[in-house]
């Protein structure tokens, strides 16, 4: 019984050890993201680009948000990302496959325009493959109607 | 290799039965508007002892009623409507007493005689006759047919049937690729009869695969493949059963058609817009086929391959369009709606068909190119997509959610009721794509 106790606790002891994400001294993770760059990557891939139907153009409202991306990218220039371009359920598939790449390039063009490295990002279309969100009717459409940022390194 | 040589067996021994058979005087035109309908009886089949034959025998004419269920032009006479009942006194004349399909108001009857008996591994005689004159339409003979070869034996003789019937029997020979969709981004090539039969996966790849095409010659199988980190050519090799994935710079590879000399034409992203290439026999990029600023894409050609048929939003949003790759002149196909997509050209080059988006989802239409006329074909409910056109330049298989789930449908160029494909369940079924007919 004791013999058990003892390799229990080994293997607690080894779990704990290899935690991740563990913070060192220095205030840094041992992922070697510092809290400002996990934070910088968390506004990167949470804030998203939403389109009208059949439109690749980016609304004034999203460019702010993409300048704060851009900026971001600028600052931290080993982030890489994959900008993902989505369409809704209603068109076709082949067409919206074009569709979505029209949409991942006006990200992509509007953030090298603003100074990002083109190395630093790459794009692929999903079409309406991957929906954010199941269901029919405007408000479940125009949440498919979307970029997706993907931060694929750091 | 035993299956191969049985095969071989099969069918090197199919032959006509008698060179004197009549030319049949009947044809169905099921091309123009007022499509024909013919009234086709079965005879019982017959074996050696001139008595029904009950094995094999009604097996085989189960599957030939399966298959003649598929053309929307015969109508199958019921048996209990021929007075004095189809076992007959012989399997052609004089012994076929034609008076009894007459009334019951058959164009055609059809005889089948098994020699040998029905049992084991035997031979059997079909033949097709006009009941008004006599004549013979034609016969075949089939030697050494096992139970398991039915099907096969059910779908040439449609084939000839059809062929005697209308000119072309494609759609006995030909087979449909089709993609299963088993979840997201998650969707594998599989291969099926039109009428149902041999059924089978032939990719097996993490990733989603789209828009299948079959080369002319029946050796390859291409279609889009997308993983979560890119596009790429997927090339199924029926020889080696190996499916290589190639990539090629930029973004998208989209909607993969082959064309009439065994070349690819696929759109590829180039600058800002993806735009149709043509790929060599090795499958890189030869040269651009048409392209410009705007999305053009869904490529796909008469069987000439001097037409090309593909989707271009040039004038806002997505409408079909046409180009003579020899003048290199593009005119607009699509004249209504506002999202025309899905062009398939019928192999004889006169019928566009496209799915159009309405109010009520999507639906087929046919653009006739000679009369400049449309129609519409389907009618839901549900979406109805991705037509595609037999060899024939007459049927249609689609994609339609009418069923709950996404199945594959045949219809033809004049529409009509629908009737589904089997395809095994356990996933959606989409982008029906015919085969050549092999013979």
């Amino acid at each position: 019984m004791k013999r058990y106790a003892l390799i229990l606790t080994l293997v607690m002891a080894l779990a704990a050890g290899f935690g991740c994400a563990k913070k060192s001294a220095d205030g840094a993770y041992d992922d070697g993201l510092t809290p400002e760059m996990r934070a910088a990557i968390q506004q990167i891939t949470d804030a998203r680009v939403y389109f009208a139907f059949d439109k690749f153009d980016i609304k004034s409202e999203y460019k702010d948000m993409l300048k704060n991306k851009a900026d971001l990218m600028k600052r931290y220039s080993t982030i890489r990302v994959r900008i993902e371009g989505n369409c809704d359920e209603r068109g076709t598939q082949e067409y919206n496959l074009a569709l979505g790449e029209r949409r991942a390039r006006a990200a992509y063009e509007y953030l090298v325009t603003l100074g990002v490295n083109p190395g630093q990002l790459e794009m692929i279309s999903y079409g309406k493959e991957n929906p954010a969100v199941q269901g029919k009717g405007e408000s479940a459409w125009s949440k498919n109607r979307r970029d997706d940022f993907r931060v694929v390194a750091h | 290799m035993k299956k191969i040589c049985l095969l071989a067996l099969l069918f090197c021994a199919l032959s006509p039965i008698g060179d004197n058979a009549a030319q049949a005087a009947l044809r169905v035109d099921i091309y123009g508007p007022g499509q024909n309908i013919v009234n086709l009886a079965l005879a019982a089949p017959l074996n050696s002892s001139r008595g029904e034959a009950t094995g094999m025998g009604r097996d085989l004419q189960r599957l030939v009623e399966q298959n003649l269920g598929f053309l929307p032009f015969v109508r199958l006479t019921d048996p209990k409507s021929v007075l004095g009942g189809t076992v007959l006194a012989g399997y052609e004349p004089p012994s076929i007493d034609f008076k009894r399909f007459q009334l019951a108001g058959s164009d055609i009857v059809v005889t089948c005689y098994w020699p040998e008996g029905d049992s084991g591994t035997r031979s059997v005689q079909l033949r097709a006759f006009e009941t008004n004159t006599g004549g013979r339409l034609f016969g075949k003979e089939y030697t050494r047919v096992s139970s398991s070869e039915l099907p096969e034996v059910a779908d040439r003789f449609c084939a000839d049937l059809l062929e005697a019937l209308t000119g072309s029997g494609a759609f006995f020979r030909s087979t449909l690729a089709f993609v299963k969709k088993t979840g997201t981004m998650s969707a594998n090539v599989w291969l099926v009869k039109p009428t149902g039969r041999d059924l089978r996966q032939i990719t097996n790849m993490p990733g989603e695969a789209l828009s299948p095409s079959w080369s002319p010659d029946g050796r390859f199988v291409v279609f889009s493949h997308i993983d979560p980190k890119s596009h790429a050519l997927g090339v199924w090799d029926s020889g080696s059963k190996k499916v290589q994935r190639i990539r090629f710079p930029g973004n998208v590879v989209i909607g993969p058609a082959f064309m009439p000399d065994n070349k690819v034409a696929v759109a590829l992203s180039n600058g800002k817009y993806p735009v149709i290439f043509l790929l060599n026999h090795v499958f890189q990029k030869e040269r651009i086929l048409e392209g410009g600023d705007s999305i053009n894409v869904s490529p796909t050609f008469d069987s000439t391959g001097t037409k090309m048929a593909f989707t271009s939003s040039r004038m806002g949003g997505p409408q079909i369009f046409l180009k003579d790759l020899r003048s290199g002149a593009v005119t607009r196909v699509s004249k209504n709606g506002t999202y025309n997509t899905e062009a398939n050209l019928s192999p004889d080059g006169t019928l566009v068909v496209f799915s159009r988006m309405t109010d009520y989802g999507h639906r087929i239409f046919v653009q006739d190119m000679v009369t400049g006329m449309e129609r519409q074909i389907t009618y839901g409910p549900g979406s109805d997509e991705q037509p595609s056109f037999c060899g024939d330049s007459y049927f249609i298989a689609f994609a339609s959610s009418r069923g709950g789930g996404r199945g594959i449908y045949l219809t033809t160029r004049h529409g009509g009721e629908p009737k589904q494909v089997p395809t095994g369940g356990g996933g959606q079924a989409a982008f029906p794509r015919w085969s050549a007919a092999v013979k």
